[in-house]
């Protein structure tokens, strides 16, 4: 077998799986204890991450030499690391991507800060053996540098191409974020996928196109910070998580959410749609220029789905996602007509039942048939439509004339109207479908209704 | 020493490992398959799969100093028991049956959180050898603010 490198070992440094950590006091009382992070430096160094003070930490002042036994999530295989304390680091990039980890650990049971990274300690690896009472599944599954096993560069390159190519075929937002999501399904077999932007409110995602769950969950909100995209957005930087911690967590998560709800808070939320108990997830920025146009989620019930080379292909598809997306909304602003609709009449489709629609003005909310429907700038532009459509029967619009619409106010530069009017369609979709808002041509619509509305102002 | 509640969780199927150290303070240690409380808790039996043996079984006879971490993956709950050696032996058949119970216990805990079963399928369980010592001190080591502490 040839030398292992600490390269070939990157599936172990997910800092998900606790590892083993042994030193020896001055005195040369041994000691063991879990340690819930070993992270990649370099070829010849690992971090250990300094949460708490302890005893290993007393005994590495005093003793410089350890050993990690970490196991390899992806067979089993447990290695053996004879290291040496070299530095603590407190600050940079490393320090940074480890706290930021915990950090995100931390979020899905509300300890966000508990667990705090005091120090990245950074270790020269003197050594590396496999341990012989953990032995991997199948050897050739372990990544030992130049062996067929390694991940297929070819596979990855070509799919990267094909949603290269989606990506610029793609002729309105829309038809972009599907056939995103639809292309890692079936380029990368990456199942459950969201899209997330920044909604008007600062420090706020909102959920624009999902794939793979069974509610779309447009307009599904969540905070900077919370969950993997409200991390990835805070951070601005690419999180992978796999289950094992998600998995200690998630009970802790929903005994939460039930003492909220036992609590009284109202449910004027749209629940964020993914996995019961993920056992992976990824979530990577989408930044053009240091400006912030979304979050690309992914998520799977496999545990370690994805790895390090994933990040990177998705961290580079995200990287080309931003710029289109960010495209795709001066592009469409730029080729909208410049005439306002035609009065078109409402079509009088045969109408079935009655839907009572409440807007709420002191917070721009609609509550459909006593349930809640969205909220914001969505909210106003439903509302907008729906009375212009019961006031005059007109039931075309255009993009062109919401812009022009003081009462809707929208922010002159970078309104990211079609991502709005996006997901206010998916929202429909999902909650009323006999309440449509169909394409007519680029920048206009028709508001479609199968039922009689009853609007009510409150 | 080790008794009640803590004689329960040790031998209840947990993550266990043992560490020691050579004569130049190197550390060192292994993964164990199961414990066993003896003599109404001063002696403390860790069974280490002979693969790992080599590892930590020429500290233990040079100086005698082991330390020993018995963790439960669903809840992190862990102590480490400090203990000085008193023999070494191979494991009998008749203690298979409790070392094969406590793994199958250790085994479905950590399903229960996301690792797969057929990760462990290859590793070795037997022979095992039969690591006789005798408790110290025993430390609370679950994260948190009693971490560090003496439970007896």
């Amino acid at each position: 077998m040839k030398a292992v490198t600490l390269e070939s070992l990157a599936t172990c440094f997910q800092g998900i799986l606790p590892a083993h950590l042994f030193t020896c006091s001055a005195e040369g009382i041994p000691n063991a204890a879990y340690l819930s992070h070993v992270d990649y430096v370099d070829a010849t160094h690992v971090a250990l991450s300094f949460q708490f003070f302890n005893k290993s930490r007393r005994n590495i002042a005093e003793n410089p030499n350890a050993l990690v036994q970490v196991p390899d999530p992806d067979t089993g295989q447990g290695w053996l690391l004879r290291v040496r304390f070299v530095r603590s680091e407190t600050s940079g990039p490393l320090f940074d991507r480890m706290a930021l980890r915990i950090e995100a650990i931390a979020s899905y049971c509300g300890l966000k800060g508990i667990f705090k990274l005091r120090a990245a300690d950074v270790y020269q690896v003197r050594s590396i053996e496999p341990a012989p009472e953990e032995l991997g599944l199948d050897c050739a599954r372990v990544r030992v540098p130049g062996s067929h096993a390694e991940p297929n560069p070819i596979f990855t390159t070509i799919a990267l191409q094909a949603l290269a190519e989606i990506i610029n075929r793609a002729d309105s937002l829309e038809s972009l974020v599907d056939a995103i999501l639809e292309g890692l399904d079936e380029n990368f077999g990456f199942r459950h996928s969201a899209i997330l932007v920044p909604a008007e409110e600062a420090g706020v995602l909102v959920t624009l196109a999902t794939r793979g769950y069974p509610e779309n969950g447009a307009g599904a909100e969540v905070r900077f910070g919370e969950g993997i995209g409200g991390m990835v957005a805070e951070a601005r930087k690419p999180i992978r998580i796999s289950g094992l911690v998600r998995g200690m967590l998630y009970a802790l998560a929903m005994h939460r959410d039930a003492e909220a709800e036992a609590a009284g808070r109202p449910r004027r939320k749209i629940p964020m749609p993914g996995l019961a108990n993920p056992e992976s997830q990824l979530g990577v920025p989408l930044l053009v220029r240091g400006e912030l146009v979304g979050v690309l989620c992914l998520e799977s019930e496999v545990p370690y789905r994805f790895h390090e080379e994933d990040k990177a292909s998705i961290e580079l598809l995200g990287s080309y996602l931003a710029i289109a997306i960010q495209n795709m909304q001066l592009q469409e602003r730029a080729l909208e007509p410049s005439e306002d609709a035609a009065p078109g009449a409402a079509a009088s489709a045969a109408m079935q039942g009655t839907r009572e629609i409440v807007y709420y003005e002191a917070d721009e909310a609609i509550f459909v048939d006593g349930e809640y429907l969205i909220r914001n700038l969505p909210a106003r532009i439903l509302w907008r439509l729906l009375t212009v459509r019961d006031s005059t029967g007109r039931a075309e619009f255009t993009n062109r004339e919401l812009r022009l619409d003081k009462s809707l106010n929208l922010p002159e530069l970078k309104d990211n109207l079609e991502s709005r009017l996006l997901l206010l369609r998916r929202r429909l979709e999902q909650k009323c479908p006999d309440i449509r808002l169909a394409s007519r041509a680029r920048g206009r619509f028709a508001l479609e209704l199968a039922c009689r509305v009853s609007l009510r102002q409150a | 020493m080790i008794q009640g509640d803590l004689a329960v969780f040790v031998q209840a199927g947990v993550g266990i490992y043992i560490g020691t150290r050579n004569a130049a303070l190197e550390p060192s240690g292994a993964r164990a398959l199961g414990a066993r409380v003896e003599r109404d808790g001063a002696h403390l039996v860790v069974y280490v799969a002979d693969a790992a043996v080599p590892r930590i079984l020429p500290d233990l006879e040079s100086n005698g100093l082991a330390a020993v971490t018995f963790g439960r993956p669903v809840d992190e709950r862990a102590i480490q028991v400090k203990g000085t050696f008193v023999a070494a032996r191979p494991a009998r058949e008749d203690e298979r049956p409790a070392l094969d119970a406590q793994w199958d216990n250790f085994s479905r805990t950590l399903e229960m959180i996301g690792v797969p079963r057929e990760a462990r399928s290859a590793w070795p369980r037997w022979p095992a050898t039969a690591i006789t010592l005798k408790p110290t001190a025993i430390f609370e080591q679950t994260p948190g603010p009693s971490a560090g502490s003496q439970l007896a």
